[in-house]
């Protein structure tokens, strides 16, 4: 699947990420009776007043609109949960702390149309803002060991978001270092030797494959 | 990449090269300022443009190139001292693009190690501005830098632009200009547009 905002590069746009993260399951309270919804993507429903049921973000937030529903707030948009992930993140310099893979797509759909139904909203929002900032330095820290060596980089519990910031940025970068890389660039460089060795702290974080 | 359609392998072409001349042409005095004729002697030194210098060498043998002088020792050492600090836009902007080109057809092989050094020490200058900086300032290291990693830094810079974008939130769906000229014209003129 291709974005549509720039189809030579393939790329995202936030908002389609935002329209990809809209098929999480979240669980509401309705307070509407209401017949089950039959839905291409699945059965939804039925609902009854006050019966919490599972549905996706998108009918969640179109419900909530509307005044017929309260969202539960997702077990791990506690500040419990959070101030936990944030601390993890900020002890282990390498790896990332597993959330879901939509986290700040749904925390803001929540965020904007939901606020009212997020115990101690300016205090998550505060978090998630945090552990958001925390990893992405991760994230850039980790591309400074990027080098002519690197063939493919594994980012593990890496969300969507995030690695839609740094995809552009990482896939030209890397096509550069391949290009540099490549054997008729540097075809004498052994009986030179002239060529520098290779970067041995990779950190254990990224799985680098090298040739 | 390299490709028929690109503007950038176009005028990356456009370089010009100092060559030698190993064989007199004649009719073609125009390419040497020089020439008193309207040949180029045996031995002559001239400036050509990259595509030209090349299509003589792999057709003929007629030239041998020198390399250019962005890759001479002197802009080595200049790299090696601080490399985040050369100001490679000036001295061409395809610096890199070039180098590829030119390391087949030149006896000087250490040209493709300097090149990877080069991309390599000054990567990570791009790398830790570009997420960084915001939309309206440019930092002060953009104009030195070549073709293709400026295009590396305006990537990221725009992905982390349209992020922000995204979460300051705003207007999601954007009303046709014509939907609002027409309601405007219908409604009567005393009432109040909502």
């Amino acid at each position: 699947m291709a974005g549509q905002s720039d189809p030579h590069l393939s790329i995202f746009s936030p908002s389609e990420v935002e329209f990809v993260a809209e098929d999480e399951i979240v669980d509401i309270v309705p307070n509407i009776r209401m017949d089950a919804l039959n839905m291409i993507c699945g059965d939804f429903g039925p609902f009854y007043p006050q019966v919490p049921t599972k549905v996706p973000l998108w009918l969640a937030v179109a419900l909530k609109k509307r005044g017929k529903c309260t969202i539960r707030t997702p077990d791990w948009m506690t500040v419990d949960r959070l101030t936990q992930v944030l601390e993890a993140e900020r002890e282990s310099s390498r790896e990332f702390q597993p959330l879901p893979f939509h986290y700040i797509e749904i925390s803001k759909l929540l965020f904007d149309h939901a606020r009212d139904d997020i115990s101690d909203a300016y205090l998550v929002r505060s978090l998630i803002e945090d552990i958001r900032d925390v990893r992405f330095h991760k994230v850039e820290t980790g591309l400074e060991t990027i080098s002519g060596r690197t063939h493919a980089v594994k980012l593990k519990n890496l969300s969507a978001m995030e690695v839609n910031i740094v995809r552009p940025f990482m896939v030209r970068t890397l096509q550069a270092f391949y290009k540099h890389d490549s054997p008729q660039m540097i075809q004498q460089a052994d009986t030179t030797g002239s060529r520098p060795t290779p970067v041995t702290d990779r950190g254990p974080r990224r799985d680098l494959r090298r040739r | 990449m390299p490709g028929y359609f690109d503007i950038d392998d176009i005028l990356m072409e456009d370089e010009p090269i100092s060559v030698v001349f190993h064989v007199t042409a004649n009719g073609v005095g125009l390419l040497d300022p020089g020439a008193e004729s309207n040949c180029v002697e045996k031995g002559a030194k001239v400036e050509l443009p990259f595509w030209l210098a090349h299509g003589l060498l792999s057709l003929e043998q007629a030239v041998s190139i020198n390399p250019p002088p962005c890759f001479t020792q002197k802009t080595r050492k200049e790299i090696q001292a601080d490399a985040a600090c050369v100001d490679l836009r000036v001295r061409c902007p395809y610096f890199y693009e070039l180098g590829c080109k030119i390391v087949p057809l030149v006896s000087d092989k250490s040209i493709g190690l300097f090149l990877r050094y080069a991309f390599t020490s000054r990567y990570k200058e791009v790398l830790s501005k570009s997420h960084s900086s915001s939309m309206m300032t440019v930092p002060k290291f953009v104009p030195r830098l070549t073709k293709e990693e400026t295009r590396v830094f305006e990537s990221a810079r725009e992905s982390m632009a349209a992020f922000k974008k995204w979460r300051a939130g705003g207007v999601r769906l954007h009303k046709a200009s014509i939907l609002g000229r027409k309601r405007k014209t219908k409604l009567p003129d005393g009432a109040s547009t909502p």
